[in-house]
């Protein structure tokens, strides 16, 4: 399914036909590593989960693209790396460029020293990259010169639906209006979290903290890319009065 | 064997046990035995394990620490008292344990200042042994508030009698020198044994007492408890089993030698005529005549927002009469300091009333209180009469209780728990069985005290009474779990609490922090997770995380009495914005309901079916002796309950325990079926929630739940087919379908992170950093993914699922419920209807509360039962 003209949704990533550009976004390697040492001890899952994930997400594809980007926060930890972060994300890197010649890697918030890593596999490291009338940015920033789409990812957007009895998140793409620009949030690819739940929990990023976000809209990730319409009618759906504990 | 205690031993008998001494400052100090001093003082001095159930007042705590002083006077005459703990007392509250300390110093004190008085000669007869004025008993208190320094020198001069909570005793059975001084404990006295036995520091305790037992060999073991049912059983938790044989008790039962004076009071004559305001009025106006006609009232409500309600209004109707000097309100969510201060002036008798919800249950000594008020019903006849006992402090004096009634149903409630209350019938508890996170905590200290083989770990665990079905699969599940091997091999060591060599079969501690981890985390009470509610900076007030989890951006709610909009979350701060001027949109009154107990529902349910059947045959004034024959009210209940059922007979069908309602009622183009099952919330959880799910299986619709006591409501907006739905069910399969049911439900996601937390999978002291329970949610999100992924079997997240169905719900007499409409024990009723009819009023209300203001509710029900009686006249 296409979010706008040219840009389509494929899974957990975004898809730039003309210029066969993938984009990814938020692996945040080394999250349960990082869980394990405050004390939640939750068994290691989530590299595994990822690169069956991207494999799939390549069938859905069917072609090899000619540009990869990653659009910040491959890894989780902030100001340090630990041995099984660096492993696992060079292997990532590794897998990835067997799919493409060219990867581009996006500082994110926690990419503070992702230079290191950048530097070992030759790869690109910029604050943000442009195509056409596209910029592709984080989003913890707001950069200087901006295009007529605007991609960011750094949110994390999920939804959770609830029928007041279940309560499933689903990772989402949001898609709305910024100052005349179009924008477009991206969801995250760490497999572990949903992440932040827009229709109540506090945003993060600069191009959404001022905005109406009950004007944009959303596409879930399910088992396919189903829309879902205004935010704002998504907070107005009728509610269910019921006991619980 | 359990046997009840049938011999009341004479003054001579006991005496003769006591040391001289003991038996002369108990002379001179009361003169007399309380009932179960006769019974049991005699057994603690033959060291048999005692089970001791009287009201607060009773002499119940000397009536254990008697034989126990006069042994250590004894000791301490021959010189012959060690450096060592010879009887640890454990009671759940921690406020309690300074008052047990004050009470065993004293009479200690007492005795010291008896013997410096006694005549040189008298002396000598006393005691030959006895020459210094000390008799040298120390006692002291351990719980986590105790300083290092306390401890330590506790370690210099060990306490003889240890005073602690449950939590303090599992840490102390793996301390290293500590854990060397309980090493040959005589007495173990288990207090407020009916606040634990029903839940899981009960379980939790009971491992304790075994794995003490591994330690210091066999010791009496003594509960100490109010009013409970069943005796049998909670004599069979406090003293485990040997062997697989039950370990001897003596049940000492004087729960009912105090005597009660009981009455149910309607605020109002007519109590469904009654306007709001006449409601109202007469509330505060019954018990302004109430408080002013005592010296110290207790006023119990069920919740804690009422309880500050009703001490605003009280101030604010009568501000001569009450003011913030004279009453006050005690609940939990209240400071320590508040509450400690409102404990302090209520036991100097400062206080002419105090409005509580539930913290006032518990037995610390709060002085001379000569009426409790119970607002709204206790739902349980053991909670009434622990309500109602803290009033009369002397055993003498009668345990003076009022029901004050707000509706009808309200009024059939409290009137068989009246009833049941004065034929002594009170309601079973349950206790919980195999606990596998309080288990898996267990067997980590096990293993941190020393290498152990997994059969004798397993023999151990069996001796406590909550585990002596435990399977061998789920131990050794457990085992699995503990020794990481859910993880893949070469991450184990991140998860690894202890090790287990599957040829030796052993197990043992597994890294150097274990025994801190172990100290820091173990318990079983959940971490309270409250949000907190801000305007910008300035705090309103606290909801729980529940209610969080249902609110989206722009819902309106009610907190405190005032119109809430929800902004967004932050971690553990939500923002609002005051004065919506929109009706709230999420209901307010879930979290804090007590469930009514199944026994006191089938004793309303016989009730029902006894006066249905007067109904069919007798005349008014018949039914009406029948009425105040079988229940003990005055004439306006009972015309009240008349009128009531009367309605009800007329318009349809009275349900009752052989009999289910379901009525099929339109409202607003909603379609809803109402099921008339009185069994209690947690039976009707189990019910609605599998017949709901049944239906939307098949329908492949949503079907909304309203859930009370008496029944529930499942709604949608398109035909219903909810027989249908009972009838799938079958009782075999039922626990199969509520698993399904329950899976991803809120309810069972915050379960989940309680047993992950009790299971040490999530630490909430780790390495210095201690986890808020918000930050601990967010992970159980993650950590429940991960577990489904590893085995649906997983022991944390079975363990999940048991508590849900079997603690929060009651899924036993649900099964009992489903199998009795199969063998037709239960008839089914169908009846459609314009109306609900007058006993589904309060259950149709319950969908709309909230949305409707009090006022607004009154006046719908009135309403209502205007139709219904022009109804039942037009029939006639």
């Amino acid at each position: 399914m296409e979010i706008l003209k040219g840009i389509e949704m494929i899974d957990l990533a975004l898809y730039i036909k003309d210029s066969k550009i993938l984009i990814l976004s938020d692996f945040h390697i080394g999250y349960e590593e990082e869980l394990n040492k405050k004390g939640i001890l939750i068994p290691r899952s989530q590299f595994k989960k990822t690169l069956e994930r991207l494999k799939k997400l390549f069938l859905k594809l069917k072609e090899n693209p000619n540009t990869i980007i990653i659009n910040g926060d491959i890894k989780h930890e902030f100001g340090t790396i630990s041995g099984q972060e660096w492993d696992d994300t060079l292997y990532l890197i590794d897998f990835l460029q067997t799919k493409s010649e060219k990867i581009i890697l996006i500082k994110g918030n926690h990419d503070t020293i992702i230079g290191p890593i950048a530097s070992k596999k030759n790869l690109e490291l910029v604050d943000d990259f442009k195509i056409d009338d596209i910029l592709i940015t984080h989003g913890h920033k707001i950069p200087p010169d901006l295009k007529k789409t605007i991609i960011i990812a750094h949110e994390h957007p999920c939804i959770g639906l609830t029928d007041n009895i279940v309560l499933e998140k689903y990772k989402c793409f949001l898609k709305g209006k910024w100052n005349q620009h179009n924008l477009i949030v991206m969801p995250s690819f760490n497999l572990i979290t949903e992440g932040t739940d827009i229709l109540k929990d506090k945003l993060l990023s600069p191009f959404l903290k001022k905005n109406k976000i009950e004007t944009f809209e959303c596409f879930l990730v399910f088992d396919k890319i189903r829309y879902f319409g205004k935010i704002k009618d998504l907070l107005k759906s009728k509610i269910i009065k019921r006991d619980i504990y | 064997m359990i046997e009840l205690q049938r011999t009341k031993y004479t003054d001579k008998e006991i005496y003769s046990s006591l040391n001289p001494l003991v038996r002369q400052w108990f002379k001179e100090k009361f003169k007399d035995f309380s009932e179960p001093q006769r019974f049991a003082i005699k057994n603690i001095h033959n060291k048999e394990n005692t089970l001791i159930s009287a009201p607060t007042g009773s002499g119940k705590t000397l009536s254990a620490f008697t034989s126990i002083i006069s042994e250590l006077v004894n000791l301490s005459e021959k010189h012959q008292l060690e450096d060592k703990v010879y009887c640890i007392y454990v009671s759940p509250l921690k406020a309690l344990n300074n008052d047990i300390q004050r009470n065993l110093l004293e009479p200690l004190e007492e005795m010291t200042t008896m013997i410096s008085n006694l005549k040189k000669k008298q002396k000598e007869n006393l005691s030959k042994q006895i020459k210094s004025k000390n008799l040298g008993i120390r006692v002291s208190v351990r719980t986590g508030d105790t300083s290092a320094s306390k401890k330590a020198s506790m370690l210099k001069k060990p306490p003889h009698i240890l005073i602690t909570t449950p939590e303090t005793l599992a840490i102390a059975l793996v301390a290293p020198k500590f854990k060397y001084l309980i090493s040959d404990v005589k007495w173990c006295i288990v207090d407020e044994i009916h606040a634990l036995a029903n839940n899981k520091r009960g379980v939790h305790l009971s491992l304790s007492l075994e794995r003490l037992q591994n330690l210091a060999g066999r010791f009496c073991r003594i509960g100490l408890s109010a009013t409970i049912s069943p005796l049998d059983d909670v004599a069979k938790f406090l003293v485990g089993l040997e062997n697989g044989k039950q370990r001897d008790c003596k049940i000492v039962d004087a729960q009912f030698i105090k005597k009660l004076d009981l009455k149910v009071v309607s605020p109002v004559n007519n109590i469904i005529e009654a306007s709001f305001k006449e409601l109202q009025d007469g509330l505060y106006n019954i018990l302004d005549q109430m408080i002013s006609a005592h010296k110290t009232t207790l006023i119990f409500t069920n919740t804690r927002s009422a309880t500050e309600r009703v001490v605003h209004n009280l101030m604010d109707r009568f501000p001569k009469k009450y003011t913030v000097n004279n009453i006050g309100a005690h609940h939990s969510s209240l400071s320590k300091e508040h509450r400690f201060d409102i404990e302090e002036r209520l036991k100097q008798g400062k206080l002419r009333c105090v409005i509580s919800s539930t913290s006032l249950e518990l037995g610390i000594d709060i002085g001379h209180i000569d009426l409790v008020i119970l607002l709204s019903s206790p739902k349980s006849v053991a909670r009434a009469m622990q309500r109602v006992g803290r009033s009369g402090h002397k055993l003498l004096d009668k345990a003076k209780g009022r029901f004050v009634i707000m509706d009808r149903d309200d009024l059939v409630e409290c009137a068989l728990i009246l009833k049941n209350a004065l034929e002594k019938h009170i309601d079973n508890i349950d206790i919980p069985k195999n606990c596998l996170d309080v288990l898996a905590q267990h067997i980590y200290g096990i293993a941190i005290e020393s290498i152990n083989h997994i059969e004798n770990i397993y023999s151990l665990v069996k001796r406590s009474y909550c585990y002596k079905d435990l399977t061998r699969e789920d131990f050794m599940e457990v085992i699995k779990y503990l020794s990481g091997e859910y993880a893949s091999l070469e991450y184990r060591k991140v998860y690894a609490k202890i090790w287990y060599d599957p040829d030796t079969e052993e197990v043992g501690k597994k890294g150097r922090l274990a025994r801190v981890l172990y100290s820091t985390n173990i318990g079983t009470i959940p971490d309270e997770s409250f949000i907190t509610v801000k305007i910008g900076n300035q705090k309103i007030g606290t909801i729980d995380e529940g209610f969080l989890e249902r609110l989206k951006k722009g819902d309106i709610f009610v907190l405190g009495g005032q119109i809430y909009e929800f902004k967004y979350a932050r971690g553990m701060t939500i923002q609002v914005k005051a004065n919506p001027g929109r009706p709230p949109t999420v209901p307010s009154w879930f979290s804090e309901m007590l469930p009514l107990s199944y026994d006191l529902a089938l004793s309303i349910q016989r009730f029902r079916r006894l006066l249905e059947e007067k109904l069919k045959k007798q005349t008014k004034n018949q039914t009406m002796s029948f009425i105040h024959d079988f229940l003990y009210v005055d004439n306006n209940a009972a015309n009240s309950i008349y009128e009531y059922f009367k309605e009800q007979y007329l318009f349809s069908e009275i349900p009752h325990d052989k009999k289910i309602l379901i009525e099929f009622y339109e409202f607003q183009g909603r379609k809803n079926a109402i099921f008339h099952t009185c069994f209690g919330r947690r039976v009707n959880d189990v019910l609605s929630r599998s017949i709901a799910y049944a239906i939307s299986r098949t329908e492949h619709f949503n079907v909304q739940i309203t859930l009370t006591d008496n029944g529930f409501i499942l709604s949608a907006d398109r035909k219903l087919k909810a027989l249908e739905g009972l009838k799938l069910i079958k009782s075999e399969e039922l626990e199969d379908i509520l698993k399904l049911a329950i899976d991803k439900t809120e309810t069972l996601k915050r379960r989940f992170r309680h047993c992950a937390s009790r299971s040490l999978m999530i630490l909430r002291n780790y390495k210095g950093h201690r986890k808020s329970a918000g930050r601990q949610q967010i992970s159980s999100q993650i950590l429940i993914n991960a577990c489904r992924e590893i085995s649906s079997n997983f022991p944390i997240f079975k363990e999940a699922k048991r508590e849900v169905m079997q603690d929060l719900m009651d899924i036993k007499n649900a099964k009992k419920v489903i199998k009795d409409i199969e063998n037709r024990k239960i008839k089914i009723k169908i009846q459609d209807t314009k109306l609900p009819s007058p006993f589904a009023l309060n259950l149709v209300m319950r969908g709309y509360t909230d949305l409707l203001k009090m006022e607004d509710k009154l006046d719908f029900i009135k309403r209502m039962h205007n139709m219904i009686l022009a109804k039942i006249s037009l029939g006639k």
